[in-house]
């Protein structure tokens, strides 16, 4: 694209001599030396910039086919556990394990009612048993499925400054179902809802969702209580000084960590996605359905006119009675 | 098995049946183009933010984000960012013009604090900072794209707010008198001031050195002003460039006393200098004839005599 750009200003003919650059991140700075770069004047000169920069960027993708098989597009990339996560089908112990899900905290501060989901301890720190975390996991998963394919609504709470594309990603990805919350819950967003929304939208809205998903439970407590209050179900990451029976459905792993929010949110919104589309298909039928018994409805309406002008109806009612 | 489907309705009706529960039969055929989930006849919340309470920000916000994220890709592709300092340097400097907190509030009808005005303001000038980049690197449809976006956020009356501080030029009229105002502590003047020499064309040569008047309230200088030190201070603008009687003034004074008065007529008749020989400006401007002093009577306070005196002290 950049080069088609670049076409329209030079005056020579100049082609590239390989194919189009995807070297990205790359230091295509230009000449290291300070005092052979006099600022730019014109467009020219920029222009100029550019096209070193090209020629820059080509000569390293072309040198990069000599080189190493591990290149960006092969290699894993520390975005692509937000964008890329496994789906629920493909996960693995050694998934969470390479996130860190398994790190707790401090073993002064276990609470008693997280042993069950303790594996041990080393170097001071509670080791999470992902022997449990990954089945609840796929639990948590099978319900997101179930609740979004019965059309229910999703709110991803993600309040740290980390998880909050995480949370963002993850109500993307459900479509109309799915929603999030990447700063504070404000408290009194489900109890004091005709203050925090005013009547009309409280008249006309659904404000109560079908499920709520906690990335960080221990800062979000008046968020799960007013959960608790409405009788909402909660998924929350669980780390070892949190009670784990705060929320319904508790996925033990480690709650500091990035990496872990984006893979479990991503695995859950997966799960989601895959509950929105089978509703959507739902709906789609049901609205051919609803079309189909109308038209046949409107058949039937338009044949009873035409025959009651005819005079046909009475004999009709007759033979009805006859058979009766 | 046949014969059971030739009994008339009039069977059933006579042995109607009763069941434990109070609700009729209904068929599950029935029910089959009835949604389940649409028993609810409230309609689900739109934005994916509505749980944040402050929808209309976080969905604005989530809208300049992209923006960001997709010009730094677009600038990145045309190998035009990152910038080194070379070219840094040859960038335009920016002077942002952004929409106050409560024209922003109306704007997005929402209520904005501090912080969340702030974080908005950063992420514009990112904005801002990429449109100036693009600008000038001659790629005008990607600066458009991005000043669309922004036109949103700008102020209504940009021009004129870049426009403050910077002086207005002084207008002539149709006979080429120059109209200032000057001001010193309570006095102001109204100064009109116009060539008194003749053009050079017609000047002769041994014709004698231009003399002018100056009238203040319709008086002569030399009435008005008995002391020579308000004289001096009123022919300083003249004397520093060299236009003694080059210049025929007249003005109308008001307010405070004589140094005050002098002061002001100075003060407009420095400026009105500048104004009709642009090239004298630097010169009156280093004799800190152009500045308005701001030296202002101070006020008396409480326990004390005047503004910085204090009463005697007493023993007993």
């Amino acid at each position: 694209m950049s080069s088609s750009l670049l076409r329209r200003r030079i005056s020579h003919s100049w082609r590239p001599r390989t194919r189009t650059c995807k070297a990205r991140g790359l230091n295509t700075h230009f000449d290291p030396i300070p005092e052979q770069n006099p600022p730019i004047k014109n467009l020219e000169e920029w222009t100029e910039m550019q096209l070193k920069r090209q020629e820059q960027k080509e000569l390293i993708e072309y040198f990069s086919q000599f080189g190493s098989t591990q290149t960006r597009d092969t290699a894993w990339q520390p975005h692509h556990s937000l964008h890329r996560p496994p789906t629920p089908h493909s996960l693995t112990l050694s998934a969470l394990l390479a996130a860190g899900a398994h790190l707790g905290h401090s073993t002064s501060l276990l609470n008693p009612n997280f042993i069950p989901y303790a594996y041990g301890a080393r170097g001071g720190v509670t080791i999470i048993d992902l022997d449990h975390t990954v089945p609840m996991l796929k639990r948590a998963t099978n319900l997101v499925r179930a609740l979004a394919q019965r059309g229910g609504s999703v709110v991803f709470v993600g309040t740290r400054k980390n998880f909050r594309a995480a949370a963002q990603k993850a109500a993307e990805r459900m479509g109309p179902q799915g929603f999030h919350v990447g700063d504070r819950w404000l408290p009194g967003t489900l109890t004091n809802r005709l203050e925090l929304f005013g009547h009309s939208i409280v008249q006309t809205t659904k404000i109560e969702p079908d499920l709520v998903v906690f990335l960080n439970p221990i800062e979000n407590t008046n968020a799960i209580r007013e959960c608790a209050v409405h009788h909402i179900p909660t998924i929350g990451i669980i780390d070892s000084n949190v009670d784990p029976r705060i929320v319904m459905y508790a996925i033990p792993a480690n709650d500091e960590s990035q990496r872990t929010a984006e893979l479990i949110a991503g695995v859950l919104s997966i799960a989601g996605r895959e509950g929105a589309d089978l509703y959507k298909n739902f709906q789609e039928e049901l609205d051919l359905k609803r079309r189909q018994s109308d038209e046949r409805l409107q058949k039937r309406r338009e044949s009873f006119e035409r025959s009651r002008e005819k005079g046909l109806t009475e004999r009709l009612y007759h033979e009805s009675e006859e058979r009766l | 098995m046949n014969h059971l489907l030739r009994f008339r309705p009039s069977v059933f009706t006579a042995c109607r049946r009763s069941f434990a529960t109070q609700q009729n039969f209904v068929p599950p055929k029935s029910l089959e183009a009835i949604d389940p989930s649409s028993s609810h006849e409230l309609a689900k919340p739109v934005t994916p933010t509505f749980y944040t309470g402050r929808s209309s920000y976080y969905e604005s916000m989530g809208a300049l984000e992209r923006a960001v994220q997709h010009s730094r890709q677009m600038l990145t592709t045309l190998n035009i960012f990152p910038l080194p300092p070379f070219a840094l340097e040859a960038l335009p400097p920016l002077i942002p013009v952004w929409k106050s907190k409560e024209k922003l509030n109306s704007a997005l009808d929402t209520k904005l604090s501090a912080t969340r005005y702030r974080r908005m303001l950063a992420l514009l000038n990112e904005l801002n900072h990429f449109r100036r980049i693009a600008k000038s690197a001659g790629h005008d449809d990607v600066g458009s794209v991005i000043q669309d976006i922004l036109d949103f956020f700008e102020r209504d009356d940009k021009e004129e707010h870049l426009k403050r501080g910077r002086k207005k030029p002084v207008k002539f009229d149709e006979y080429g008198r120059s109209y200032t105002l000057g001001r010193r502590k309570e006095s102001s003047a109204r100064v009109w001031m116009i060539a008194s020499h003749n053009p050079p064309n017609d000047a002769q040569r041994n014709s004698p050195p231009p003399t002018s008047q100056i009238l203040i309230n319709n008086v002569p200088l030399n009435k008005y002003f008995p002391l020579p030190g308000d004289r001096e201070r009123i022919l300083a603008p003249f004397k520093v460039t060299g236009t003694v009687g080059a210049y025929n003034v007249f003005t109308l004074v008001r307010g405070g006393g004589s140094t005050g008065q002098s002061g002001a007529i100075a003060h407009g008749i420095a400026t009105g200098l500048a104004g009709h020989a642009p090239d004298l400006e630097s010169i009156l401007r280093r004799a800190k004839l152009t500045r308005r002093d701001p030296r202002m009577v101070e006020r008396k306070k409480t326990n004390r005599a005047k503004a910085r005196k204090g009463y005697g002290w007493v023993k007993r």
